[in-house]
């Protein structure tokens, strides 16, 4: 989910929204970075703050150490978020968090926050999906109406389009997210984590003039990363310790490989639902290479890519305010009893109950 | 606000343990007195929606009296009992700041 950091990403969020002005606030924690944003249903964003754990080159992060990161940020984010959009809580119409998925420590920190907050100030939460989040953010932001679905990220591949209600899961990976093969592979050749991983591979990547044969592992809608992770971890040592290649040419290769592949899964499902826009999200949809090999495909297919940079693509606060928010506006919130977290929560589990209704009910659910 | 917390362990005998009818022979208490019920149940109802994630290895019980909020928990083991109690701690934590900083005469 986050830039392209390994693991999953929490977030949790809470949109405000008065009746007369649609403010929205909301908090996302999510992976390695906690945020809070305030939002209006209109998709303007007021504040959205955000903070990111960077871990020591080599290194990647673990659910305990990012939990106190979060602990430790959480409250002077949500400070920072109200000044910013210059806002009092009255002003909030609901509070939305991140109910996953993500790791579980992370998740909480945002959950318990909004619990306490809600009942300080008397207002509704609502708990958002944090992949359902990105596909909105991603279509307010770049004005994609009912495009096919690329979401990548740490944590996360999915091939997704709407369909009946739903955001249908067309094709995913089947062990680990691209972001976190990208991330690891960062780590072996010790890569700074600042700003992220997967940032300085692409710069490096860049440099590259050699392509190194990679496997390339697609599996009908579905693709598979840790088999090229294992296959080019072991040989980018032996490699480089021969003068065969250099680090810039096997991040050239690997991102060629991968995203090859995420390109052609995609190109499947427009195919499929007969949809020829593509909308990428995800942290690892800010890579220009990425956003390049998608554009040519679409291009050939009459089609348009949409695509967000880095302030969008990343997990953020903003994100999560919207989609509870969007939710909320369609008379959607959670109970005290069930503002739960988990770690598994699919895509396809949420209703898009706010797309069913978009020709009739709109934003009057606000005001009622 | 003040805090106060006691230990308890039984059961460092085995033998004794293999014994015994309940296997709960570790427990922890924790009285924490914000001198206010409305802030002690808003924390309280905050921690209560998360569930222990091993209930048939710890459980966790909150009251609420004077002000306090109260915490016993009871584990089958010692590593059980502490794990949960240094979670529970940092939520607990992070519940009360945010009342705290957040609660009435906030300021922005």
């Amino acid at each position: 989910m986050v830039a392209y950091l390994c693991l999953l990403s929490f977030l949790f969020t809470y949109k405000a929204c008065k009746d007369e002005e649609n403010d929205c606030s909301w908090f996302e924690g999510s992976a390695n970075k906690i945020g809070v944003g305030v939002v209006t249903l209109d998709g303007t964003i007021l504040s959205n703050p955000r903070h990111t754990y960077i871990t020591p080159p080599g290194q990647g992060f673990l659910p305990r150490e990012t939990a106190q990161h979060h602990l430790q940020h959480v409250l002077p984010l949500i400070k920072s978020a109200l000044e910013t959009a210059g806002i009092t809580p009255d002003k909030i119409d609901c509070l939305c968090y991140t109910k996953g998925p993500g790791m579980g420590a992370p998740l909480q920190v945002s959950a318990v926050v909004v619990r306490v907050l809600s009942l300080l100030w008397k207002k509704p939460i609502v708990g958002v999906n944090h992949c359902v989040a990105h596909i909105e953010m991603g279509r307010i932001v770049t004005g994609a109406d009912d495009p096919v679905v690329l979401y990548v990220s740490g944590g996360n591949t999915q091939v997704i389009a709407y369909s009946e209600g739903r955001y249908r899961i067309f094709g995913e990976t089947i062990d680990i997210a691209v972001g976190n093969c990208l991330d690891r592979f960062a780590r072996v050749l010790t890569l700074s984590n600042d700003p992220s991983p997967g940032y300085n591979i692409e710069q490096l990547a860049k440099k590259g003039e050699k392509f190194i044969d990679l496997p390339y592992v697609v599996k009908g809608m579905d693709v598979s990363f840790s088999g090229i992770l294992s296959y080019i971890e072991a040989t980018a040592v032996e490699k480089l310790n021969n003068n065969e290649c250099t680090p810039a040419d096997l991040c050239y290769s690997l991102q060629e490989t991968v995203f090859a592949m995420l390109v052609e899964i995609t190109e499947r499902a427009m195919a499929h639902c007969d949809k020829n826009d593509v909308l990428i999200v995800g942290g690892v949809g800010c890579n220009e290479r990425l956003q390049d090999m998608m554009r040519t495909m679409c291009s050939e297919r009459g089609g348009k890519l949409f695509a967000t940079d880095d302030r969008y693509c990343i997990d953020n606060g903003a994100m999560i305010a919207y989609t509870g928010l969007l939710e909320f506006a369609h008379g959607v919130s959670t109970p005290m009893e069930e503002s739960t977290f988990t770690q598994r929560f699919r895509t396809d589990e949420v209703h898009a109950i706010w797309r069913e209704k978009k020709a009739s009910a709109g934003i009057n659910g606000l005001n009622s | 606000m003040s805090f106060d917390l006691n230990w308890v362990f039984v059961g460092n005998n085995s033998e004794m343990a293999a014994v015994t009818a309940s296997p709960w022979d570790f427990s922890c208490d924790l009285e924490v007195d914000f001198e206010s019920d409305e802030n002690a149940s808003i924390v309280h109802a905050a921690l209560a929606v998360d569930k222990e994630l091993q209930p048939d290895k710890v459980k966790r019980q909150m009251s609420i009296a004077n002000g306090k909020l109260s915490v016993h928990f009871e584990a089958v083991e010692a590593r059980f009992l502490r794990t949960s109690f240094s979670a529970f701690m940092d939520v607990l934590t992070l519940a009360t700041k945010t009342v705290e900083q957040f609660g009435q005469g906030m300021e922005l």
